[in-house]
C-alpha cells in the first residue's frame, strides 16, 4: 500500500464548526479553493471506493443522477434517489452536504439547507 | 434522450483493416436481430457543448438487419493438456502435486490440477475450497463425488507445495501440504490419509487442466484459480510428499525418472502460450485467455529482475479467474471494405431495427480503415493511438481506484458504460485496473467489447482524438489514417508514403518498433506534428503469441495506478522492461522535444510565447497572431489548451539542443502536480503555483534531410481547435504548422554553434 492508495492515510478531521468553509464551497463548488478548504475536500474525497457517491451521466453535459459504488464487482448499481441534476455545481453542493452530515454527524444550519 | 449503449456489444477480428480487405464482427445481444450501418466518424463526441457528433453514413453490403446471438463472456485462464487417457490413474500408485501461491481465496473452489468435470462428476482433481483448505475431488461410478479435505488452510500469497498420493490397489489416498520456511516463519507440513470408496470414476474423457475444472464437455471451464502455480508433476509410482516435491525435473541425456508421467516446466517458453512437459511422454499443453507468465516463482532469488537471464526463477504462471483475451464469439457479419473508402475512424452503428425500433437503443463497434493497396495516399497521415486505447480499454478507475476522486477534484462522473462494467465485470478491465485478486492487469485485448472506444463512450483518448479529425475536415486538409499497430508491425515502412505524420491527443503507449519507426521517419526527412501530451511514455509491447493484446508492466517509477510485483517488470511477450521510455534511455524529449511533466487536476492553462519564438526559423508558426496573445485560454470540455497531462522541454532528457521552446504554459494552479519520476524526494514546492518545471512547452526543431517536429505538449490542445467556430489562435498556429509541413521545401537544421 502506498500513501495515495491507503484508504486510511488522511489525518484531517473535519471540524463541524468551520461553517466558513461550507460558505466558501457553496460560493464556488467547482472553483479554486483556499488551502484549508482543499484539505477538507481531500478528506471527503479520500477513502475506499465502496459506498462512494458518484454521478451517473444520463446525458453528456446535461443531466446527472446520484449513485453509489457497490461493495462487490458484479452487484447492481441502483440510483440513490430520484433527483436529476442539470448542473454539476448543484450536484457537487448536494454531495458536499450529504458528506458533511455523514462525516461530522451534524446537520448544517438551515441557511445552508437549500440548493445553490 | 438517454441512450442505452450496451444492448448490443461486439468487437472486430482485426482492429485496423486496409480498404479492399475484410473484417469480421462478432456481436452479441439479448435481442434476436441487429440493424447494422457503417459510419465514418468525423467527430465522435456526442456532448452538445462541443463540435457535435459528426459522421458520414457509408453504404455497403453489410447494411441492414442481421440475426444476433446472445453470446456470453467466460473469463478465466487455465492450461489445457490433451492426453488420450495418459493422465488418468489406472491401478496402483498415482502421485501429483504443484507449488501454489494463491492470491484470492474466496467465493468458490479454486482448481489446481486434474481432469475433473463438474457436469458429469467424473474425473479427479486437487482444488482449494473457499476457505483455503486443500481438497481432493474424485468421481464415483454412482452417486455424488467423493471429497477429502486437508483441514489446514493455505494462506494467501504464501508459497506451498500441495500434493496427493493415490494407492488405488489398497484403496487409500493422502493429501499433503508443505510450506517451506520464509522470513521468521519456520517450515511446516501436514498430511492426512483417507480410505477411498470402491468404485471410482477417474476418467472424465476430457483434457487435463491446470488452474480450472471442466464445467462441462464443451470446452467451458470453471473454478478458475487466482494465483501462481509452478511445476505441476504427475508420477505413477509411490512417492512421499517431500520426495515428490524435491524431484529434480531437469532433463539429463540418457536418463529418465522411473514413474514420471508428466512434469510441466513453465520456465520453458515464457513468451509463448505453450507449456512444455519435460517427461518422455511429451504431454505438452496450451494456455487459454492469456494468464501472466514471466512472474517470479518459488525459486526466485531476487538476484535477477529479467526472466530472460534466469528463466528457472520464473517458472510460475499467474492465473486469474478474470483473465480475458478472446471472447471467442461467433461471427455475426462480415464487411468487405470497399477499396474506394477513405481511411479513417469507422464504427458499426448497431440499433434495434424492425418496424418499431427502440430509438434510444444505439451501440457502436469501432474499427479503423487504413489505406489499401490501391488507395491514393494523402500527404498527411494521422496515426491513431490504438495501443493507448487498449491500455485504457474498459477502464474502471472511476469505479474502483481509491484516489480517483481526489485526483479529479470533483464528484466522479460515470458514464452509464461504467454501470454496465460494474454489473458485468466479465467484460474485463483496463491495464489501469486490478484483477479481482488485487494484482494489476498486464493485458488488454481488442477481441472483446471495448466500451470506451466508441462514440457515446467515455471521451478520454479516442473521442478526444476525433476533435483533431474534425478540425482537419473543417479546414479541408486531406489526410489518411493508420494506427500505431501498423507502426508496430511494419515499422517505418508504414510512414514512408507520407510527408507529414500527426499523432493525436494522447499517444502514451509505444512499443519498441513504434518508437523507432517514428525516429527513423523523422530522420529521413519526415515531418511530425505531435498534437498531444503524456506522449511516448510507457514502453509496452503487443504479445507475439497473442497479437491482439497489449502487455504492460508497471516498473521503476511513473504515474501508475498499480505497481509490478518485485522482479516482474519485464514483459512476458518480448522480455523488454515494462517501464517508462525515460528509463530505457529514450525519454519522449529525445523523439519530439518534450516529455511528461505533470497532471492537471484542476484548472487548465494556456500558452504564452517565449523570447525564442522570435527566431526567424519559427516565424511561420505565429503568422496571423499577436506576439503577446494568450494562446488557448479557451477550449471545449477542459477550458484551456494546456491541461490534463502536459509535457516539457529538457535538454538532459534528450530535447535536441537546436530545438526552440516557442511557447510555455501559464495559469496552472495547485492541482497541477508533477509526475513522480520528476522528483527524487518529496518536498514542498512541487505544485504548479510554485514549481517552474510543472509546465507544458511548445517546441519546434528541424531534423535531418529536411524534416521537422512540432510538439504541443498538452492533451487538451486538440479540444481548443474548434473554439469559436474553428476561428482561434490555436487553430491558426496549427494550420500554419500543417501548411508549412506539407510544403515540400526542406527545413534546414541550424549549424552547430
Amino acid at each position: 500500500m502506498d500513501h495515495t492508495s491507503d484508504p486510511g492515510a488522511l489525518r484531517y478531521v473535519i471540524d463541524p464548526g468551520r461553517l466558513d468553509l461550507v460558505k466558501e464551497f457553496r460560493a464556488s463548488p467547482l472553483g479554486v479553493h483556499s488551502p484549508e478548504l482543499r484539505k477538507l475536500l481531500a478528506r471527503m474525497r479520500w477513502g475506499k471506493p465502496e459506498g462512494r457517491l458518484v454521478l451517473i451521466v444520463l446525458e453528456p453535459g446535461k443531466a446527472w443522477r446520484l449513485s453509489r459504488i457497490p461493495k462487490r464487482r458484479g452487484d447492481p448499481m441502483p440510483f440513490v434517489d430520484d433527483r436529476v441534476f442539470t448542473s454539476l455545481a448543484e450536484a457537487e453542493w448536494h454531495v458536499f452536504k450529504l458528506r458533511w452530515q455523514e462525516m461530522t454527524g451534524t446537520t448544517l444550519p438551515a441557511e445552508f439547507a437549500s440548493d445553490l | 434522450m438517454i441512450y442505452k449503449t450496451n444492448e448490443y456489444l461486439g468487437y472486430p477480428d482485426r482492429i485496423s483493416v486496409p480498404a479492399g480487405e475484410t473484417v469480421r464482427f462478432q456481436l452479441s445481444s439479448k435481442r434476436r436481430s441487429v440493424k447494422v450501418e457503417v459510419l465514418r466518424l468525423r467527430c465522435g463526441d456526442v456532448d452538445s457543448n462541443g463540435p457535435g457528433f459528426k459522421y458520414e453514413v457509408m453504404t455497403s453490403p453489410i447494411d441492414g438487419e442481421h440475426a444476433c446471438l446472445d453470446q456470453p463472456i467466460r473469463p478465466g485462464s487455465n492450461a489445457v493438456i490433451d492426453h488420450d487417457g495418459a493422465l488418468v490413474p489406472t491401478g496402483g500408485h498415482w502421485c501429483f502435486g504443484a507449488y501454489v501461491y494463491p492470491t484470492r481465496i474466496a467465493d468458490n473452489a479454486r482448481a489446481v490440477m486434474g481432469n475433473w468435470c463438474e457436469r458429469s462428476a467424473r474425473g479427479y482433481a486437487l482444488e482449494l475450497d473457499e476457505e483455503g483448505n486443500l481438497v481432493l475431488v474424485l468421481g464415483q461410478a454412482s452417486g455424488t463425488p467423493a471429497r477429502f479435505a486437508l483441514d489446514v488452510k493455505l494462506r494467501p500469497r504464501v508459497w506451498a507445495f500441495v500434493s496427493c498420493a493415490l494407492d488405488l490397489a489398497r484403496g487409500s489416498a493422502s493429501l499433503s501440504m508443505i510450506v517451506p520456511a520464509d522470513g521468521v516463519r519456520p517450515a511446516a507440513s501436514c498430511s492426512k490419509s483417507f480410505a477411498l470408496p470402491r468404485a471410482l470414476a477417474l476418467e472424465s474423457g476430457l483434457p487435463f487442466l491446470i488452474a480450472a475444472h471442466h464445467a462441462n464437455g464443451d470446452r467451458q471451464y470453471s473454478s478458475h484459480f487466482d494465483g501462481k502455480i509452478e511445476a505441476p508433476r504427475v508420477f505413477s509410482c509411490s512417492l512421499d510428499a517431500e520426495a515428490l516435491r524435491v524431484f529434480d525435473g531437469r532433463q539429463r541425456t540418457g536418463a529418465s525418472d522411473a514413474g514420471l508421467v508428466a512434469f510441466w516446466d513453465f520456465s520453458n517458453g515464457i513468451s509463448s502460450l505453450s507449456i512444455k512437459d519435460l517427461s518422455p511422454n511429451g504431454l505438452h499443453g496450451c494456455l487459454r485467455q492469456l494468464p501472466r507468465r514471466g512472474v517470479t516463482g518459488f525459486h526466485w532469488s531476487g538476484s535477477v529482475h529479467d526472466w530472460r537471464l534466469s528463466p528457472q526463477e520464473y517458472a510460475a504462471i499467474h492465473f486469474h479467474s478474470d483473465d480475458i483475451y478472446d471472447c471467442e464469439w461467433q461471427t455475426t457479419c462480415t464487411l468487405d471494405v470497399p477499396a474506394h473508402w477513405r481511411s479513417g475512424v469507422y464504427a458499426l452503428r448497431l440499433t434495434s431495427g424492425g418496424k418499431n425500433p427502440d430509438r434510444d437503443c444505439e451501440s457502436y463497434v469501432t474499427f479503423f480503415v487504413t489505406p489499401g493497396k490501391a488507395s491514393r495516399r494523402a500527404d498527411l497521415v494521422v496515426v491513431a493511438s490504438v495501443a493507448t486505447y487498449l491500455a485504457y480499454a474498459n477502464s474502471a478507475l472511476r469505479l474502483y481506484q481509491v484516489h480517483f476522486e481526489t485526483l479529479m477534484e470533483h464528484v466522479l462522473w460515470l458514464p452509464q458504460d461504467d454501470v454496465f462494467m460494474q454489473e458485468n465485470p466479465e467484460i474485463g478491465q483496463s491495464t489501469y485496473d486490478c484483477h479481482v485478486d488485487g494484482s494489476g492487469r498486464a493485458y488488454s485485448s481488442w477481441l472483446r467489447p471495448i466500451l470506451n472506444m466508441r462514440p457515446r463512450g467515455y471521451w478520454f483518448n479516442l473521442v478526444n482524438d476525433t476533435h483533431i479529425l474534425d478540425w482537419l475536415e473543417e479546414k479541408g486538409i486531406a489526410y489518411d489514417l493508420i494506427t500505431d499497430v501498423e507502426l508496430d508491425r511494419e515499422g517505418a515502412r508504414a510512414l514512408a508514403p507520407y510527408r507529414v505524420m500527426m499523432t493525436p491527443t494522447h499517444p502514451e503507449y509505444y512499443s519498441f518498433n513504434m518508437m523507432n519507426a517514428i525516429m527513423a521517419y523523422q530522420n529521413a526527412g519526415g515531418r511530425h506534428i505531435s498534437m498531444g501530451g503524456n506522449a511516448f511514455y510507457w514502453r509496452c509491447g503487443f504479445h507475439p503469441a497473442a497479437p491482439a493484446a497489449l502487455e504492460v508492466r508497471r516498473g521503476m517509477a511513473g504515474t501508475r495506478t498499480w505497481e509490478s510485483e518485485p522482479g516482474e517488470v519485464h514483459l512476458a511477450g518480448t522480455g523488454e522492461p515494462g517501464s517508462l521510455w525515460r528509463h530505457s534511455g529514450f525519454a519522449p524529449q529525445k523523439l519530439v522535444g518534450v516529455g511528461f511533466s505533470a497532471m492537471i487536476n484542476d484548472t487548465c492553462g494556456y500558452y504564452l510565447r517565449t523570447a525564442e519564438s522570435e527566431d526567424a526559423r519559427v516565424a511561420f508558426i505565429f503568422e496571423g497572431t499577436g506576439r503577446h496573445e494568450k494562446f488557448g485560454d479557451f477550449g471545449f470540455r477542459y477550458n484551456g489548451a494546456v491541461g490534463s497531462e502536459i509535457d516539457r522541454y529538457d535538454l538532459e532528457l534528450g530535447t535536441p539542443p537546436h530545438a526552440l521552446r516557442i511557447a510555455t504554459s501559464e495559469g496552472l494552479g495547485a492541482g497541477a502536480l508533477p509526475t513522480p519520476e520528476e522528483f527524487r524526494t518529496v518536498v514542498d514546492g512541487l505544485d504548479g503555483t510554485q514549481n517552474a518545471l510543472v509546465r507544458a512547452d511548445m517546441v519546434f526543431f528541424e531534423t535531418a534531410r529536411g524534416g521537422a517536429v512540432f510538439a504541443t505538449g498538452s492533451i487538451t490542445y486538440g479540444m481548443s481547435l474548434g473554439h469559436n467556430d474553428y476561428d482561434n489562435n490555436i487553430s491558426t498556429i496549427t494550420l500554419n504548422v500543417v501548411n508549412r509541413f506539407l510544403d515540400p521545401r526542406p527545413f534546414v537544421m541550424p549549424a552547430e554553434t
